[in-house]
């Protein structure tokens, strides 16, 4: 059969021929010489030459399109020959796009990132180390445990902007039904313990829910590296009897049993099954609608900090990726965007905390109107210079993190052993550290 | 040469080079790049070393990418399950009872429906106070609220549960189209030479829907080894490593933390296992068909 033969050859080496040519368009290394086609010089070395500054954020569109379109404009004209597109994406495309974009050569330049991810790629050399173009003035204007959290070996990844720390979201009815007075909350860790036990002993609801995550080691002063970064340390009586006290808890109800992710959480709040929720207050903008009832219901207060009196903050920064070709002038939006002036602006249409230490004597965030989202910024705003985004800070934290949280729900959820637990837990981080050099 | 154009075969193959041409880009390349690919250390975001056999030998030495492969192997198992309880089904739905063809719309339904929207509820019916665990406190059959995706005990198989769940349908509509393919008068000769409703499911049906079960058991192996949307959005792998599949595992290693080297060469060797279960179901399978009698 000849001409089935050749139909089938034409259309294989068609086929063929086609998936070469797309794969060379696509398949360029990590060359930084890729000439780009269209755009004006892409050096911006030299001052005069337009350039254009990619800028991307998280899920900040269109909710606050003024703000940014507004601050964008003050930057364009007070710094002529400079554009900013702005580009916006939602959380979890985001690290996606950012790994195109760097693989296909056109990376943006000022992208925003939260300290993990940040801490992150700034761990494997992807990030400019901002060390180097910033002002000693200008580094020091941000609180110090916000601003070191991406500090890995002296360099600097990320510019600290937004953020919140975690406070104490209590249902006042369940907590006044178990006997407890709203008005005096816990002060210490112990304490919430005591009023998670009495409210699941007088309305057989929950305490609260919890996500089992390698952060719970820090919140107790269990350290999980050694200093040097080259050992693991957690294993420790501390850390055992920290983990056992949470079976024991588990067991008797006080915290739900389960391994539960921010949703999951949302979800036991607003249909009362816990009292109490430990986050920060854009915990809110979720009860607000879906749970109006549970909303009214609701006030916020500082929460107690743990043995370690480490307040966590959940922090959004700015990076400059290396790839990015107009470093100089990224880096100065970058300073702009979470200058101490624009930070406080940007939390007061938003609801969040600023980073930067001038922003916090705006009286703005010591005062409080008695609503929900006003209480909750009140009590996270305290002890904001105290807060760090606690990071492990090496190249493969995430597997270290996924290895703790393994281990604690193999504790926890599968009734595993401890002690054995945690040195098989303590082997594998070690490898993973070995496997660094 | 215009003969040769005009020809039928040339006018098939011109047809089916869009499609061709779609699955050799998106479908055989990926595959023949993830060769070298997972020789090297290739991040995207660091500079890429080219480190031969290294990643294999890691994947053997990687505890956790062994208890992948073992719970993939584990979620073999729905196989046979799905198999049998669909041919079942295949078998009833093929009946002339008035009414049956919404049964067959009915148990289509969850195939059409979207992985993350049927997840989503079954996390709801399946967690604390949840509907499952209530029905079975009333009835009786527990003493207290199990948490059937936070055990490690239970995880896997309610997720193994959840998967042939969604795909009864899929496979009940090929086997009834097989079923369909059955010359009644072989089923009338069976009857005539006394045979019930048992035997003749045994010597008529299966023989004959044998290519059927072929094709089903080989396409369910392969969809069982690679389950993803399931397991990421019930359990992300856990508890513990307990519902960790070879899809989860090479996903989190390739995407989240961006190790595409290892990950590629997890892969690979996750395609030979399953190349491997597939020449293993064709071995098992005797000819059969039409062609039987």
């Amino acid at each position: 059969m000849t001409t089935n033969r050749k139909g089938f050859t034409v259309s294989l080496l068609l086929v063929v021929m086609m998936s070469m040519l797309l794969a060379a368009c696509g398949g360029n290394d990590n060359t930084a010489g890729t000439p780009s086609p269209g755009n004006t010089g892409e050096t911006g070395a030299e001052a005069g030459k337009p350039v254009t500054l990619e800028f991307w954020t998280i899920a900040l569109q269109p909710t606050f399109n003024d703000y940014f379109n507004e601050l964008i404009a003050k930057y364009e004209s007070s710094h002529p020959g400079v554009k900013v597109e702005w580009k916006d994406y939602p959380y979890d495309a985001i690290s996606q796009r950012l790994l195109t974009s760097t693989a296909s050569g056109k990376s943006p330049d000022v992208v925003n990132l939260n300290t993990e991810f940040a801490s992150q790629l700034g761990s494997k050399g992807a990030l400019l180390n901002l060390n180097e173009y910033l002002t000693d003035e200008e580094a020091k204007s941000y609180f110090e445990g916000i601003y070191n959290s991406t500090v890995l070996d002296g360099k600097a990844y990320a510019l600290p902007w937004y953020t919140g720390t975690e406070v104490l979201f209590m249902n006042t009815k369940l907590v006044k039904e178990a006997g407890l007075d709203p008005a005096n909350p816990p002060q210490t860790r112990e304490e919430l313990v005591e009023w998670a036990r009495q409210v699941h002993e007088k309305t057989g609801v929950a305490g609260y829910a919890q996500q089992l995550i390698s952060k719970l080691f820090p919140i107790d002063g269990i350290p999980i590296l050694n200093e040097d970064k080259t050992a693991a340390a957690f294993n420790t009586p501390e850390a055992e009897a920290m983990i056992a006290q949470m079976r024991d808890l588990m067991a008797e109800g006080v915290v739900l049993k389960e391994d539960a992710e921010f949703s999951k959480q949302i979800q036991y709040f607003s249909g009362e099954q816990v009292a109490f929720q430990l986050s920060g207050p854009t915990f809110i903008n979720f009860i607000k609608k879906s749970a109006p009832d549970v909303y009214k219901n609701t006030i916020a207060v500082t929460l107690p900090t743990g043995k370690a009196n480490l307040r966590l903050s959940n922090s959004m920064d700015l990076v400059v990726p290396q790839k990015s070709k107009k470093t100089e002038q990224a880096v100065e939006f970058a300073a702009f965007i979470t200058n101490a002036e624009n930070q406080t602006a940007f939390s007061k249409v938003a609801n969040t905390l600023p980073s930067s230490k001038a922003s916090i004597e705006d009286p703005f965030f010591t005062q409080s109107d008695g609503s929900l989202e006003a209480e909750a910024k009140v009590a996270s705003s305290q002890s904001l210079d105290k807060a760090t985004d606690y990071m492990v800070g090496v190249p493969n934290a995430g597997d270290i993190n996924s290895a703790l949280a393994r281990g604690l729900q193999e504790i926890l959820m599968n009734g595993a052993d401890i002690k054995e637990t945690l040195n098989a837990v303590e082997k594998e981080v070690n490898q993973i550290l070995n496997q660094e050099s | 040469m215009y003969k040769a154009i005009r020809s039928e075969s040339f006018a098939a193959w011109a047809f089916m080079a869009p499609g061709l041409l779609f699955l050799a880009v998106f479908t055989f390349w990926p595959i023949i790049y993830g060769v070298p690919l997972s020789l090297t250390d290739y991040s995207v975001i660091t500079e890429t070393h080219f480190v031969g056999l290294d990643n294999f030998i890691r994947a053997f030495q990687d505890h956790n990418f062994l208890i992948s492969l073992w719970n993939s192997l584990v979620y073999v198992l729905v196989v046979p399950v799905i198999q049998i309880i669909s041919i079942l089904m295949a078998i009833l739905v093929n009946s002339r009872i008035p009414g049956v063809k919404m049964f067959r719309a009915a148990y289509y339904i969850p195939v059409v429906t979207s992985m993350v929207a049927v997840a989503l509820i079954w996390s709801w019916l399946l967690g604390n106070n949840g509907v499952v665990n209530y029905l079975l406190l009333k009835v009786g059959i527990l003493s207290e609220q199990v948490s059937w995706l936070s055990t490690s005990s239970t995880a896997l198989y309610v997720l193994m549960f959840i998967t042939m769940w969604k795909g009864l349908g899929y496979y009940m509509m090929l086997y009834l189209a097989g079923l369909q393919g059955i010359p009644a008068d072989l089923y009338e000769a069976a009857r005539v030479d006394g045979a019930g409703p048992l035997r003749l499911i045994i010597h008529v049906t299966l023989p004959l829907l044998r290519p059927h079960i072929l094709f089903c058991t080989v396409i369910s192996v392969m969809g069982a080894v690679r389950v993803f949307d399931e397991v990421y959005i019930l359990t992300k792998g856990g508890p513990g490593t307990s519902t960790l599949t070879s899809s989860v595992y090479i996903f989190q290693k390739g995407l989240e933390q961006f190790n595409f080297g290892y990950a590629s060469a997890l892969g690979l060797i996750v395609s030979v296992m399953v190349a491997a279960l597939s020449v293993l179901v064709f071995r098992l399978n005797r000819r059969g068909g039409v062609n039987t009698y």
